[in-house]
This record gives structure tokens, sequence and C-alpha cells, in this order.
């Protein structure tokens, strides 16, 4: 230990570097590349986000090329209305034309949120680094909700009137007269065929 | 019979008192020693070698299992409900975050720590100690430093080959038993993964190595009677060991699940 | 010099030292005698400052050894020698590295100065070229010789001996007596021998001082020792099984 040099040094100095190798492998892998390529940030302005949080990504053309970088309220004066403005970073090979659609979806499984970008045709005019594009809000459920369930009035009353047999479909169902009298015509029709030929004189 | 009962239960508590208050004093004078000089690196070179490149092989055979285990537990589960792409994720965030690290400390805790408690155990039955102290050389700069050091630079170290060693067992698992292509294994693993799994996961260690050197040294120290002695501190000092890194660990797992939501 | 008054101390609820007075001229080779487990260690480890008193005080050389700091303890350290009862050498080093740890910590030695050390101490108790040997492949009268070497390694000026001579073999025995002499008259060191070997205490001692219920109950040179008319000196330098010592326990019996 004191006299004479092992191979202590280097067994440890292996371990070591093999370790950090290791470590390195890991940082750069979790990270993805992506931390160290350029891009560039958009502001997304909308009114409802649907819970997308900081981190999910960002897709254009259903492509993943950037992530929500961050989420903040602010209140727009002409609409008085509170908003929601979504930082996102691109990255620099994606160019966004201004007459795109964004909105918020939602992904597979376990109902992650993230930003969708449906490219739109005018790339003469393209989402510059830190310029607004307002997105489309997501519909949220209650709306949803809130639709089908004047669908489902509408049919309910419509059921109450022919249940109530009121309206020709009411009638027709619910009446037996029609039926009565049309027995009784194919009765008489079969027993007196001729009638079907039997034309009444009419008064001139 | 009450009076009994208080008795014994005050005369543990005193003694548990003993032990952190003997516990804290050795750990402040080793943090104290570690930056005075002088400094000879030849004794942490050896303890790291001991620590460290000694345990690796039994440390890899083990994380190994465990990542085939895991994968295989969780395919369990994951093929009923149809998403065994997130086996991967469920390998990669257990054992870098929990099963690694844990897994590591307890291994170096059984393997080294009573390794010290022997080894400082005789040398004190032996006179060693006061030998050392005769010579001019403080025990707990020449003895307890050392292991310090080493065992809180090597434990992180372990647990990235355990980190790296399991995630490869469930990619085994995952890749020549269930049929997931390999290049969605480590492309599902790298998007689970985050920094702060990682780091959260190799910070605690160091403290985990801190904790198996300071207690396996001090029980070391405090043999007394011979052989029997010996063999009753190492006992003692791997189940001591044990239970403070899963406090620790529940400690260190509850401040990062609030610190870092 | 050493001067030693009023040592107080117990271990485990024991009192081991109880008032304990003893002067030794510096030069001097002063041989504790008293049964076994009757403090003479831990009168030794006083003196080297591993064990702290409980009442009275320690002055080796004008400095009281309670008192120092961790520096100037460690600097009083490094002018002693202590040779452990079973030698207490370090098994995880060689033996060439067991002689030389004193300087190979504190001197920064070239190595071959170092080695010529390490081979001057080992010839010294007759055991050179076994510097490469690890402690655990000697003899326990080897491993004694060896922790002999280490403690004159260092060249103190005070030696301390824990039972130099038990359990070694009678030629062995008187080789290390020799060699206590030898380190006396040639080295001028002051020696304290602790032993219950009294062939080894009569040949080394300038004086022989008894330690019993931790107290020094009597003084004098060798001649005075095997002439005197204490009871318990009388009985224990005779080996005698029948006498206060033993009577004391009885009575407790």
């Amino acid at each position: 230990m004191i006299f004479g040099k092992t191979k202590l040094e280097l067994k440890v100095g292996i371990f070591v570097f093999i370790g950090l190798f290791i470590l390195a492998v890991f940082v750069l892998s979790i990270g993805g590349v992506k931390t160290w390529a350029s891009g560039y940030k958009v502001n997304l302005i909308f009114n409802f986000v649907n819970g997308v949080k900081r981190g999910a990504p960002v897709r254009f053309a259903g492509v993943d090329v950037g992530e929500v970088r961050s989420i903040k309220f602010f209140h727009a004066p002409q609409d008085l209305k509170t908003k929601v403005r979504i930082v996102c970073w691109l990255r620099k090979d994606v160019s966004v034309p201004l007459d795109s659609v964004v909105w918020i979806n939602t992904l597979g499984l376990l109902g992650e949120k993230y930003v969708e970008i449906m490219p739109g045709r005018d790339y003469k005019n393209i989402l510059k680094p830190g310029h607004d594009l307002t997105g489309e809000d997501p519909i949220p459920m209650n709306e949803v909700m809130k639709e089908a369930k004047n669908i489902a009035d509408n049919i309910n009353i419509g059921v109450a009137r022919i249940i109530n047999k009121e309206g020709t479909v009411g009638k027709l169902l619910f009446d037996d007269k029609i039926y009565n009298e049309l027995e009784a015509a194919v009765t008489d029709i079969r027993n007196n065929p001729w009638k079907l030929f039997w034309k009444t004189k009419e008064k001139k | 019979m009450l009076t009994r009962f208080f008795i014994l239960v005050g005369s543990r508590l005193i003694s548990f008192m003993y032990f952190l208050g003997g516990l804290g004093t050795l750990a402040f004078q080793t943090i104290y020693l570690t930056f005075t000089p002088p400094f000879k690196k030849d004794r942490v070179f050896e303890q790291a070698k001991k620590a460290g490149y000694d345990s690796l092989p039994i440390v890899a055979l083990v994380s190994l299992f465990i990542g085939f285990i895991f994968a295989l537990q969780t395919a369990y589960f994951m093929q009923r409900i149809g998403s065994e792409i997130y086996i991967a994720s469920m390998v990669a965030l257990s054992i870098v975050r929990e099963l690694g690290p844990v897994i590591t400390a307890l291994i170096v805790a059984g393997r080294v720590g009573a390794a010290i408690t022997a080894e400082l155990g005789s040398m004190q039955v032996t006179e060693q100690i006061d030998a050392l102290e005769t010579l001019a050389a403080n025990p707990v700069k020449y003895l307890v430093v050392p292991r310090f050091l080493a065992l809180s630079v090597m434990l992180p170290l372990l647990t990235l080959y355990s980190d790296a060693i399991g995630i490869l067992g469930g990619y085994i698992i995952c890749v020549f038993r269930l049929g997931i292509s390999s290049s969605m294994y480590i492309k599902v693993t790298t998007e689970a993964l985050f920094y702060k799994d990682l780091f959260t996961g190799l910070f605690k260690t160091i403290f985990f190595g801190m904790i198996i050197a300071l207690v396996s040294c001090y029980e070391g120290f405090n043999v007394q009677g011979g052989a029997e002695g010996v063999g009753q501190a190492t006992t003692r000092s791997v189940v001591v060991t044990f239970i403070m890194i899963i406090i620790a660990d529940c400690f260190f797992t509850a401040m990062f699940y609030f610190i870092f939501p | 010099m050493i001067e030693i008054s009023g040592l107080h101390k117990a271990l485990g609820g024991h009192k081991v030292l109880n008032g304990v007075y003893l002067k030794i001229e510096k030069g001097k080779t002063c041989v504790i005698i008293g049964r076994s487990g009757c403090g003479k260690s831990v009168l030794l480890k006083h003196i080297v400052g591993i064990l702290k008193p409980d009442k009275g005080k320690v002055v080796v050389d004008g400095q009281e050894v309670g008192a120092l700091n961790e520096k100037e303890l460690d600097a009083l350290r490094l002018k002693m020698g202590l040779v452990f009862q079973g030698g207490a050498l370090f098994d995880s080093m060689t033996v060439g590295e067991n002689v030389g740890f004193g300087l190979i910590e504190y001197n920064h030695l070239p190595h071959r100065k170092l080695l010529e050390r390490i081979e001057e101490s080992l010839a010294l108790v007759g055991l050179h070229g076994i510097a490469n040997l690890m402690p655990s492949e000697l003899s326990g009268g080897m491993r004694k010789r060896v922790a002999l070497a280490r403690a004159i390694c260092i060249k103190p000026q005070i030696i301390l001996y824990d039972e130099p001579t038990t359990g070694v073999d009678p030629i062995t025995a008187d080789s290390i007596n020799e060699l206590i002499k030898s380190l006396h008259d040639k080295l001028k060191v002051t020696s304290i021998v602790v032993t219950h070997d009294m062939k080894s205490a009569y040949k080394v001692a300038d004086k022989i001082s008894m330690l019993y219920h931790g107290k020094i109950i009597a003084e004098g040179n060798s001649e005075e020792i095997q002439n005197t008319k204490n009871p318990i000196v009388h009985q224990f330098i005779n080996g005698l099984a029948v006498g206060p010592i033993t009577e004391t326990l009885e009575r407790f019996k």
C-alpha cells in the first residue's frame, strides 16, 4: 500500500471513467439532442387550453417539432377577457404559415394534451419568432354535453307527441280507424271484385 | 411489571441517544478532518477500490436480474390493458428513481459496511486503534475519512452502473421475449426519463454512502469484548445501516416530491 | 521525566486507578509490577494520552498530557513509543510498513533512508530481512519484537513496554530484556516496563513500583523490593498462593 505501486489507481480509474461515461450517455439521451438544437419561440393565444402542461409536445402536421415552454394568463382589453398565452419552442427548420390552424388535442390512452398545428397554405406570411398566433379553442366537454342535451330534448318532445297520439305519426300508430276502414274495403273488394271496374255515374 | 417496562424503554431510549450523539460527533469530526491536511490519496484509492470496483460484479448481477424481474412483472399487467410499450417507461423510472439507488446502497451496506465494522472492530479488539493513536495518527483521519470519501463518491457511480444494467435487463426481456422493437424501447425509455429522475436518484446515494461509512465505522470503534463483540457489532451495523438507508430514502423521496413536483 | 500525581480513573463503574503517585527520572527504567488486571495497562494509556484522567494529572517533560490540544499531543506522542501487549501490529500492512509507520506518516524521508531506518530497527530486535512479510505470517514472539522495532523506529525519548516478555520463550524473553537494557544504556531513553515477570523486572529495573488496588504501595530498587517487609509485595514477588492478596479475596467470598 505504501511501498510499491499496485494497479489500484488503474482499477479505480477505469471504474470511474466507465461510470462517468454512463452518466454522459444518460444525460445526453434523456435530454435528447433537442436541448442543444437551435430553435425559436412563438406565442399561441387561447381562450381555453384544456390543461396543457409545460413540456407538452407541439406537433406540426403530426410531427413532434417542439414543446410548450411556459403558460401565462393575460388580460386582453379589446375582448374584455382573460386569455392564455402559451410560449412554444419550435425547431428552427419549421416555418408555420399564419393561416395555420392551431388547437389543443388529446393523445392516446393516457389522455395527454398536446398542441396540434395544422399547416396552412400561405407560406408567404409565416410566423416570426416572438410573434402571436391565435389558436382555436378546444370545445370544452360541457359544451358538447349541452349540444347533445338539446338534441335529446328535441327528440323527447317528438316522442312525447307520438305517445300522446298527437300529430300524423301519432294518429297513424294509435288510431284503429284507418286500419278498420282499410280492412272493410279489402273485404268488400274481395267479395265484389267487379266493384274495381264499376264506375259510379257522376252527374254532369 | 410496569416500572420494569418503563425502565426498559428508558434505557433503550438513553442508549439510542448515546448512539445518535456518538454518530453525530463522528460525522462532525469526519467532515472536519476531511478538509484538513494532510491529504493522503493512497488510502482513499484503496477504499475506493474495495467499495466501488470490487462491488461491481454483485451490483451488476443483482441489477440485471432486477431489470428482468421488473420487466416481466410489469408485463403481466401491461399486457392485460394492451400497452406493453409502457413497460419500458415503468422499468426506466422505477430503476433510475428508486430501485437502482436503494438496491446498490443495500448491497454495499451488506458487503462493504459489514467488512468495515469487522475490520475496525478487530483493530479495536487487538489494540491497533490505540496503536494508531500512540503513533500520532488520528484514527478518525486515518480510518474513517478515506472510507467516508470513498463510499460517498463510489456509491453514486455504482448506482449509475446499476441503472444502466437494470435498464439493459428490461431491454433484454422486452426485445427478446415480448417482441417490442429495440429502437422503440430506447425511444420510450429516453422519453420517460427526465434529468430530475436521474439526479434525485443519484443525489440521495451520496448520503447513503455517508450513512454506510459512518455507521459501520462507529460500530467498529465501539466493539467490546473480543470476537463475539465483533460479530455482534457487524450484525448491528448492517441492521442499523439498512434501517437508516430506508428512512433516509423515504425522507428524500418525500422532499423531492414536494420540491420538484 | 514523567510525573504522575493523584491519578484516578474509573472504567465501566469500576475504580481502576485510585490515586496513583509515581515519579520517573529521565533516563531511568521503572518497572511497574502488579497482578493481571490491576490497571497497569490503563496507567500506560494515561501516559500516552489515549485515556483521560478522571482526577489528577500526568506530566511528561513538563507538559500536562490531559491538557494538551491535538497537535501538541501528537508532537509529544512522537517522542514516546508504546509496545503493546499483543503487538497491535496493523495487519493490513507488511512488517516494513508497520515498523516505518511513524516515519512514513510524519517525516518525509527519502525512500532509501526510510528503508535503511526500518532495516536498522528490525536488526536491533534481531529480525532483519522480514520487512516484506505480513504480520499474520509471524509467530507471537516475532510480533512482539516487531512491535518493539516499531516503537524504537521513531527514535523516541521514552519507551513504554506493556508486558514485553509475556508469552514468549525464555530465550526471546531474555533477549528482549537485554534489548531494553541496551536501549537504556546506549540511547539514554526513559523506560517504563509493565510486567509481572519478576526475573525480567530484576534484570532491567532501576526502580520497581508495585501497583495494588489502584495505588502504588511499594517502591524501591531491585534489592529493596527483594528484601521487602511488606507482606503483599512479598507474596507477589515470590509468587505464593497464600498471603494477604488472596486473603482479601477469600474474605469477599
